[in-house]
């Protein structure tokens, strides 16, 4: 075509498509660090049909009622999708209000249930792969799902039971709840009106998206829309790379989410928000507890609040932001033959009141819509008075918090909504206090735990690498003495006792076993780059041939586990390690040479 | 320079060569044995304009019977819209001048229409002749070109026509419209023309 003249149409340069520079904010500007693994393009590549749709949902369910039958799974998509009778069972009661709350018009919400059957994932490697670089709480789920569901309930008198009563549902192992709530929010409205080609429409989209990779900007069309979000890093600051949108832009054109997994804190917690405080250390040590709330949204939204507010740290309990009677492990939760157990649950229905009324820590909160007036409970209830129904909201428990209670942040809430300060600027107030909190938290443990690390000096290449020393409590807690978190907290209190009662909890053992992981990794890693820097050919020729096999079988052993567990090493180890091998098998004779060369058997 | 980003959506009976066009246009390529589209498909390509890049969300439409009622999703907030006939079926045409009627009445109201008679290699077997379509097209003020996918004519022209279409951002707001700059800068005020 004729390029000439000022209305020429250039072709764009490669890269410039991806780069809305104007509506992507600094979170831009981190790329992922060099390292195995970064470039997945290859990979992608191979992806067969439905690949990329899995890496993002397990599958879209059509939840509706039935006059004979009660609710029903009417419609799973893609058809070829698992679900065992037992899921489909919960996901059933899982995707409706379970007490008459009165929803009508639409409701969103979402669930979380036990995976019943263990599926093998063709695309395990792939979704590790992605897996790795994000941040701890928003990794894959490995043995539940989450249901993220859009319900609607409006009259009509056309049906027998005067109600169109279904919920659409995205079933998925991602916690992207406020990505898949906007992705509902797209998707719902118009497959009520247009029906299946609308759910096939979709999933096609899906299908051809972008696979979830932290650290990228995404572009997602789906059904005429293009929705853009970035999946935070491990990497991140938090609570500082998010996406902005440049301005409000055409929402019939694109939208840019800011956020995909942040809930509205603030919102959530505004009926006991004098108890924030209490309630993170109530989630930070893993405790039963139980929000009762008038609604499915209301419930798990603020059990999915409680979960956030230890974020970076990933909640390591059960939890279930919406938990009712027909729930396959109601017996298991409610039972009173044993202390109940470290799960957070949300319900609706007005039976928990009785059924849970032994839980030593229960949240009851009103009608969310109504909280236009200030929140009255200042005094934490009495658990004897949680007897009737119609309870006032206010947190119930008998539990005395470890740190004293930090009057400047109330007093800070409280300012803004007197001046009506607007409700995302309150969110992120209430965000950053809990991040600092559990940073001060956790510092000493990270410092602490850095210190097991052996010395660098310590890592022979002729010897296998050292081990990190155990976790000792008696040790951890002198060290508080001189680092502890008054260095970053002004908050006094009993800190120590905080940390002894943590050290027992599920979220130690998860966030210690991590870290165990991750620093076992670097030790390897540091030991290969140590061998490869040794002059192999020298060592080889002072020792027997025996020896030298033995050496060969040893380095690849090493490699295939650097290969197979992605080691932090540095860029190039694993080339040269290579050549290294190949130069060793070279001075052998040529007998061995064949031998060698075969590849090893996994 | 400032970057727009364009809604496009493509409209048109089955087979008459949407995908195609789309294909040509961002991937310079041709395939005869395409499969019918899902939904719609999307692909984006971004090309400057004076001193714009002008970067075209494009839509392409399923022209199955099934998909119909989907198709306010695609065109809802278009810039513009291309409407593909098959110069050699002349129902096809028909069915265009349904679209016409229908954004006339639910699409909105600044879309800018392209009318692209395709397949215009095959005219051995014409049944729609150029003037009477371009007679059509003029008379309901859209763009009309006679397009191949197949042997790339047309093509890039008709973006062209619809960049110089679009209505130009108004100096007083700096950046209105669907614009936005291409920079660092994410505080970026924009308004939306129209």
């Amino acid at each position: 075509m004729a390029l000439q003249g000022p209305e020429e149409m250039v072709e764009e340069p490669e890269d410039l498509d991806d780069q809305d520079a104007s509506s992507i904010s600094p979170a831009e500007e981190i790329t992922l660090p060099p390292g195995p693994g970064g470039e997945d393009e290859p990979e992608e590549a191979l992806l067969l049909p439905w690949d990329r749709f899995s890496t993002w949902l397990h599958c879209i369910c059509v939840v509706g009622f039935d006059l004979e039958l009660g609710q029903a799974v009417e419609v799973i998509y893609p058809h070829h999708s698992k679900l065992s009778e037992k899921e489909k069972t919960s996901i059933c009661y899982l995707s409706f209000p379970d007490s008459n709350s009165g929803c009508l018009g639409d409701t969103q919400f979402c669930f979380r249930f036990r995976q019943v059957s263990n599926r093998k994932s063709s695309l395990g490697c792939f979704l590790e792969t992605n897996d790795r670089d994000a941040p701890p709480c928003l990794k894959r789920e490995q043995g539940h799902y989450y249901g993220y569901v859009y319900f609607r309930q409006v009259r009509d008198k056309s049906l027998k039971r005067g109600y169109f009563q279904k919920s659409l549902v995205l079933i998925s192992k991602l916690p992207y709840v406020t990505f898949f709530h906007s992705l509902l929010k797209i998707m719902a409205p118009e497959y009520f009106e247009k029906q299946e080609p609308c759910l096939e429409a979709a999933c096609n989209d899906i299908d051809r998206w972008p696979t979830p990779h932290p650290g990228r900007i995404l572009t997602l069309p789906i059904m005429g829309v293009v929705i853009k979000i970035r999946i935070p890093t491990c990497y991140d600051k938090p609570g500082t790379s998010q996406l902005v949108q440049s301005a409000q832009s055409d929402s019939q054109v694109s939208i840019v989410l800011p956020t995909i997994h942040e809930v509205d804190l603030f919102r959530c917690f505004y009926p006991v928000f004098f108890h924030i405080q209490m309630l993170w250390e109530l989630v930070l040590l893993g405790e039963a507890l139980v929000v009762m709330a008038p609604s499915p949204a209301e419930s798990s939204d603020t059990v999915l609040a409680l979960v956030s507010c230890i974020s970076p740290l990933r909640f390591c309990s059960d939890f279930r932001p919406y938990f009712t009677i027909h729930d396959s492990e109601f017996k298991e939760y409610t039972t009173r033959t044993q202390a109940p157990p470290s799960v957070i649950l949300g319900v609706t229905n007005p039976f928990f009141a009785k059924t849970l009324q032994h839980w030593p820590h229960i949240i009851r909160i009103g009608d969310m819509k109504q909280a236009g007036e200030m929140a009255k409970q200042m005094k934490v209830k009495k658990l004897k008075n949680l007897k009737t129904l119609d309870s006032k909201p206010g947190v119930y428990t008998a539990y005395k918090p470890y740190l004293n209670k930090d009057e400047e942040i109330i007093k800070q809430l409280q300012k803004g909504v007197q001046q009506k300060r607007p409700s995302a600027a309150q969110n992120a107030i209430l965000r950053r206090y809990f991040l600092e909190l559990t940073q001060s938290f956790m510092i000493p443990l990270e410092r602490y735990v850095a210190s097991l690390m052996p010395l660098q000096k310590s890592i022979s290449p002729w010897k296998s690498p050292p081990q990190l020393r155990p976790f000792i409590q008696q040790d951890f807690m002198k060290t508080l003495e001189k680092a502890g978190p008054q260095l970053t907290s002004r908050l006094k209190g009993d800190w120590i006792g905080l940390y002894r009662n943590f050290l027992k909890s599920a979220n130690f053992d998860g966030w210690f076993r991590n870290r165990r992981r991750e620093m076992t990794q670097k030790l390897e890693a540091l030991h290969l780059e140590a061998l490869c820097e040794e002059d192999l050919q020298q060592r080889v020729q002072q020792h027997s041939e025996v020896e030298t096999v033995d050496l060969v079988l040893k380095l690849k052993d090493k490699l295939t586990q650097a290969e197979r567990e992605q080691l932090p090493v540095r860029p190039g180890t694993v080339a040269k390690l290579r050549a290294h091998i190949e130069a060793v098998i070279l001075a052998l004779p040529e007998d061995l040479q064949g031998i060698l060369h075969k590849p090893s058997t996994p | 320079m400032a970057l727009r980003e364009l809604k496009v959506c493509l409209l048109g009976d089955t087979g008459v060569g949407k995908s195609s066009i789309v294909w040509r246009f961002v991937e310079d390529s041709f395939d005869p044995n395409i499969n019918p589209t899902i939904g719609a498909s999307f692909m984006t390509k971004t090309v400057q304009y004076q001193n714009e890049l002008h970067k075209f969300l494009i839509w392409d439409t399923a022209g199955q019977e099934r998909f119909r009622a989907l198709a306010p999703m695609y065109y809802r907030g278009s810039a513009a819209a291309i409407i593909v006939y098959d110069i050699t079926k002349e129902e096809s045409f028909q069915t265009l001048k349904n679209w016409v009627k229908e954004l006339r009445q639910h699409g909105p109201p600044n879309i800018v229409v392209a009318i692209a008679g395709n397949k215009c290699d095959l005219s051995d077997a014409r049944e729609v002749p150029e003037k009477d379509a371009k007679d059509y097209a003029d008379s309901i003020h859209a763009i009309f070109v006679e397009t191949s996918a197949k042997h790339a004519i047309n093509i890039n022209e008709v973006f062209i026509e619809i960049s110089k279409r679009i209505p130009v951002v108004d100096a007083a707001g700096g950046t209105s419209g669907k614009a936005f700059k291409l920079g660092r800068q994410a505080s970026e005020s924009r308004r939306t023309c129209c």
